[in-house]
């Protein structure tokens, strides 16, 4: 199979742009909260790092010992029941902000995975194993359960309708069916 | 034996070329993430945990309305969402919009709209996050009223 090698470009610079213009103004009129929010940014930063060096470690443990063809067996068209059910339990177990995930995703996205599979994913992070405790500690047993009950239905109900609605550019679907 | 030597030290560089590529994907996305943690930083300055609870007025729909949109707009980690919504509960605003706001601070967000078009395009977007907003709502609901049925 060939393999098309992107021309390396950095992504997000107007985004970024934007983001520093907005720092400058804050400079401008307050220049202890711009202080103040270049401190918290910085602190999540620092936060998100380790996240990050798990996940670039995960994709490339990924991306060598998954061909295109088994992503596509366990995440793809026909990869059925078994399918929802990992990414639910990866949606549970995934750690951090949603958009440290975004690079594996895109990058198992460009190897077959649907995006059903991934919305489903989003969905089910509001479930946080490691934090059950404090939930139920702040909301009770029962709120907790049916919320997570819900949630679970929930993730896999928005998963089917993008199913049925389809959200994947005919670019990537020609990919996806190589 | 020596085969196996051989074909694993012709496999091992293999995975740090796959590392190098996957890391220098990541750096590329570089100036995209640095743009979504400076406004998380810049949120954070600006909109305080109290602010956020003080949105909150004492109506059903309205409450569970401005649950959605607090817990979209707010960032950080969902413990802080545990802690405001304990607070609101015990001040008596409505599980539906405690609800609302615990599921619509992980599943919804501003400020990573960007990133996100970025990556999976403006449809999937779109699609993704009118879902994760309508099902926000109706979770919140269904919760709130089997609970209710329960108790």
């Amino acid at each position: 199979m060939k393999k098309q090698n992107k021309p390396f470009q950095f992504r997000g610079n107007y985004f970024f742009l934007f983001v520093l213009v907005s720092y400058g103004l804050l400079f401008f009129i307050n220049y202890h909260i711009a202080l103040l929010a270049l401190e918290k940014a910085f602190k999540a930063l620092i936060k998100i790092l380790p996240i990050l060096i798990v996940v670039i470690l995960f994709t490339a443990l990924l991306n060598y010992v998954l061909q295109p063809a088994k992503v596509i067996n366990h995440l793809g068209k026909k990869s059925g029941i078994k399918g929802w059910l990992w990414v639910l339990a990866a949606g549970m177990l995934s750690h951090g902000p949603m958009y440290a995930w975004y690079p594996l995703l895109e990058s198992l996205r460009s190897h077959g995975m649907r995006d059903s599979l991934i919305v489903v994913f989003f969905a089910s992070r509001v479930i946080k194993i490691p934090l059950l405790p404090m939930m139920i500690d702040y909301f009770g047993w029962a709120f907790t359960l049916i919320l997570s009950f819900y949630i679970l239905v929930g993730a896999l109900v928005q998963g089917w309708i993008i199913e049925l609605i389809g959200t994947q550019a005919p670019s990537s679907q020609k990919n996806t069916n190589k | 034996m020596e085969k196996k030597q051989q074909t694993q030290s012709s496999q091992q560089p293999v995975f740090w070329k796959v590392l190098k590529k996957t890391s220098l994907s990541f750096w590329g996305m570089a100036p995209m993430l640095l743009g979504v943690i400076g406004l998380v930083g810049f949120l954070q300055a600006l909109v305080t945990p109290d602010m956020l609870a003080s949105l909150f007025q004492g109506h059903l729909l309205a409450d569970t309305m401005i649950g959605t949109l607090a817990g979209s707009l707010a960032v950080g980690n969902p413990v802080v969402s545990y802690l405001i919504g304990g607070e609101l509960v015990e001040k008596g605003t409505s599980l539906y919009a405690v609800s609302a706001f615990l599921l619509s601070w992980v599943t919804l967000g501003f400020i990573q709209l960007p990133a996100e078009v970025e990556v999976f395009g403006g449809r999937f977007t779109l699609y993704r996050n009118i879902l994760a907003f309508i099902f926000t709502l109706v979770i919140a609901a269904i919760t709130t009223l089997s609970l209710g049925m329960l108790s």
